[in-house]
């Protein structure tokens, strides 16, 4: 039987293409995944669970280790062995940690001897690490070689403004901060556990008076919603936020207290 | 975002109010991501098709224009045919993208439109402009013939200036995403629109689309007159099909030979903009689809070689060349080889152990970019010498400096090879930005032997005497498989390079400005995507076929009536 051409053709195009593609599905499959936001401010986190963060974020959302090794020579950027002993003489007059944090936020204000300036700054998109990560991420680099004792307040309050990627991922809540604020105080109760500002002194909860600043607005309604869900931040107990806002709250209530919480900054 | 939405609808109507515009909305079954993917990549080969073969078949009908030979002329009519009844395909799968953008996309679209708003206009303007151009030129072919073929040949070139503007209105869309510029930090627009269309990677991205366009239009048209060509049920349709293929090729595989320049320059471009983003597409998560591609771009080097040396098979005279096959496919191989050398591999500890790394000691050398730029110049050196061979194959140059002629041309070639292999080596003891500059140099050198050899050989071989002309039509038949393989490879190397350039901005819809909080921000491994493009890739042929099945149908019994009857060149041909 003559086979025709066009099944001739169209099969020998099928084994060209699954040829390619069992290929590609063969060698190693890595995902790029997006990166977490880690939020520390107001916890009360212990070195150790501040220098493992930092880790993680070096390996992961930090991309660090696209041109830095630890205990390995690169040709893109400096081997971090070491770093924390070696920072606080690398520069006169300025400690392990300031220099640390320079190099992260300034990467081109000190160049090792034989290395390009290519590193970004790294509290800027699109790696974009807020404060919390800034601090764990200085504390990790210390741990190699030295003793980490960086706080959050060493890192300036500028960094990390543009973390949360840019406008356009802005969500506007048609409601009213003055009322939110009250619901904050009242209704909400919210006050009992959180600070905001000038407004309650509790430490309970993390302190919330820039939340606007280091946290999404999506990540903000989705915690008042469903607190467990949108995971606890370090240091402080699991379980202790109340889960049942979305039934005790109006939906006004509701709108008007995420607005208030987005003019934290 | 998704859970968000699945929350709201729970609470009462005010604060549903709030979540009342989405930024996104999930497309049924496939998820959102997946139907733009497919319907991009459809749109994208489509584009590319009619902007790539208007390019050539416009050079082809100005050919028969001034060697008054009616083989091209019909050759040209024959392509802006394919790509006529293509053009409806291409404006519906771009309305449905748009559509799909609007619709799962509201926020990225609004974004998109605050900065390059004044460029739709243009963009429907030369939309217009193009179409009816190109109405003009198809329907025309008759009425504008004779005297007046000079306005019909320049019917054809404007219709492709349109279209080229077409494309780099569309391409500043694209390159704004991956290298925004013109912008603050905020992204809104600082000033001129100007400034964001001309962002890092635009003017790179428009040339490597354009010379890609052409080398797609080529090797398309190639696969469809091989098509024709095992079908077919006479010698004079065999050689006519034949012929076609053998164009479609030569121009697929002319624009080819530069392709990788402009990938550099991209490449280099990529790192200009940023570091990070160059670095993590070369040596981050996306390293292995060069492997890929390296062994993609080695099978068409491979296939566009091996076509042109059993095409010589049907020139006589073409025996003398044949001694040089072996070393040509030693050096294609070898080539292919180093290209496809990863850098690292993933090993189990005890594998490394014994190879002293997750590097091997002496190949892992082979895996660098200076290795690979040698290896990709030396295969376009080789494939650029088999046709110079092909195309002397029935020639015998009849002027008294012929010696002194190959003399220049041989040392030309050495000499280019001999820097491409200079910087290769180099590269190795400098570091990445110095290193990324000598691949500059190893363009220059390749390109400079190509025009040294081509200006030496057109008045060598003018007037030359023949030793016998082309046997059109008796050309092996697994050599119009070959003209497939070339097609379905490049169509499925376009859909791979999608989706490294659109990968590359990971989890941002518009690079350090606008993120994608969508569920779909994870950028997919390798596998995952191949198995995408290959659906893609076999959706395209099937909408291809029915797109030639319908303009088939339109012009059954009617090429006589147009005037555009094929030609016979059975029996033999000089032409090349």
């Amino acid at each position: 039987m003559r086979v025709p051409v066009a099944v001739k053709v169209g099969a020998f195009a099928l084994v060209v293409m699954g040829t390619y593609t069992y290929y590609a599905n063969s060698i190693p499959q890595i995902q790029s995944k997006p990166p977490a936001e880690l939020s520390l401010e107001g916890g009360n986190v212990t070195t150790a669970q501040l220098v493992k963060a930092g880790e993680e974020i070096f390996h992961t959302k930090g991309t660090c280790e696209i041109c830095h090794r630890i205990g390995q020579k690169g040709t893109r950027a400096p081997d971090l062995a070491g770093i924390g002993a070696r920072a606080g003489k690398t520069k006169p007059g300025m400690s392990a940690k300031a220099y640390i944090i320079e190099s992260l936020l300034q990467p081109g204000a000190y160049l090792v001897e034989g290395y390009p300036n290519i590193m970004p700054q790294v509290d800027k998109p699109p790696i974009a690490l807020n404060r919390s990560e800034l601090w764990a991420l200085t504390a990790f680099l210390e741990s190699q070689g030295g003793t980490p004792d960086v706080k959050l307040d060493d890192i300036p309050k500028t960094a990390g403004a543009a973390a949360a990627g840019g406008a356009p991922a802005e969500v506007k809540i048609p409601g009213d901060p003055k009322a939110g604020e009250a619901v904050f105080t009242g209704k909400g109760g919210c006050i009992a556990c959180h600070k905001a500002g000038k407004i309650g002194a509790s430490p309970v909860g993390p302190d919330l008076s820039q939340i606007a600043k280091i946290q999404t607005p999506d990540y903000i309604m989705k915690k008042i919603l469903d607190p467990a869900g949108s995971g606890t931040v370090a240091g402080f107990p699991k379980g202790v936020m109340p889960p049942m806002f979305g039934q005790t709250l109006t939906a006004k209530e509701y709108t008007d207290l995420v607005s208030f919480l987005l003019t934290l900054k | 975002m998704v859970a968000l939405l699945t929350l709201f609808s729970a609470l009462p109507a005010l604060a549903q109010d709030a979540a009342k515009e989405p930024a996104y909305r999930a497309f049924p079954l496939i998820g959102s991501r997946l139907a733009v993917w497919a319907i991009a990549q459809l749109h994208l080969n489509f584009a590319a098709f009619i902007l790539g073969v208007p390019i050539f078949a416009v050079i082809i009908e100005a050919i028969g224009w001034r060697t008054r030979d009616a083989q091209y002329d019909w050759l040209s009519h024959e392509l802006v045919k394919l790509t006529f009844t293509a053009f409806s395909t291409t404006a519906l799968l771009g309305a449905l993208l748009l559509f799909l953008f609007i619709g799962y996309y509201p926020k990225f679209w609004a974004y998109m439109t605050s900065i390059f708003f004044p460029t739709y206009g243009i963009y429907a303007a030369l939309f217009f402009l193009e179409t009816f151009t190109v109405y003009i030129w198809y329907y025309g072919w008759d009425w504008l013939s004779g005297s007046r073929k000079w306005i019909h040949v320049s019917l054809g070139v404007l219709s492709n200036v349109f279209g080229t503007a077409i494309l780099l209105v569309a391409n500043s869309w694209v390159t704004f995403m991956i290298s925004p510029a013109g912008v603050d930090d905020s992204g809104a627009l600082k000033g001129s629109v100007w400034a964001a269309i001309n962002n890092f990677t635009w003017m790179p991205i428009n040339i490597h689309r354009l010379i890609a366009n052409i080398v797609f239009g080529g090797t398309i048209a190639a696969a469809y007159a091989a098509f024709r060509f095992l079908g077919a049920k006479t010698d004079e349709e065999r050689a006519r099909y034949d012929w076609m293929g053998y164009i479609g090729n030569f121009v697929a595989l002319s624009a080819f030979i530069v392709l990788p320049f402009a990938g550099y320059y991209l490449g280099r471009e990529i790192y200009a903009f940023n570091q990070t983003m160059g670095i993590t597409m070369m040596g981050g998560f996306m390293s292995w689809l060069w492997i890929i591609q390296a062994i993609l771009i080695g099978v068409l080097f491979m296939g566009s070689n091996y076509y042109l040396w059993l095409g010589m098979e049907r020139i006589p005279g073409s025996e003398r060349y044949r001694r040089y096959v072996p070393m040509l496919i030693g050096i294609l191989a070898f080539g292919f080889m180093v290209w496809a050398t990863p850098r690292s591999m993933v090993i189990t500890l005890d594998e490394a152990r014994a190879m002293g790394g997750t590097h091997h000691p002496v190949l892992g050398f082979l895996g660098v970019m200076s290795a690979k730029n040698t290896a990709v110049n030396m295969m376009i050196l080789t494939t650029f010498l088999s046709f110079v061979l092909y195309r002397r194959a029935n020639k015998v140059s009849t002027k008294p400096w012929v010696k002194t002629g190959m003399l220049i041309q041989w040392a030309a070639l050495g000499v280019a090879a001999a820097i491409v292999i200079f910087f290769g080596v180099y590269g190795y003891f400098v570091e990445s930005l110095v290193r990324i500059g000598f691949s500059v140099y190893q363009v220059m050198a390749v390109l400079g032997a190509i025009v040294v050899v081509m200006a030496v050989d057109i008045p060598m071989f003018k007037g030359a005497r023949s030793t016998g002309a082309i046997r059109w039509g008796t050309i092996a038949p697994r050599s119009q498989y070959v003209l497939i393989l070339l097609a379905v490879t490049f169509t499925w190397l376009m859909g791979l390079m999608g989706f490294a350039r659109s990968g590359i901005r990971q989890h941002w819809h518009v690079y350090g400005l606008m993120r994608d909080n969508s569920v779909d921000a994870v950028t997919p491994a390798i596998g995952y995507a191949a198995n995408m493009i290959t659906v893609v890739t076999i959706a395209f042929f099937l909408l291809v076929l029915f797109v030639f099945w319908l303009g088939g149908l339109g012009e059954k019994g009617k090429a006589e009536a147009h005037g555009h009857a094929a030609p016979i060149i059975a029996g033999g041909s000089d032409r090349h």
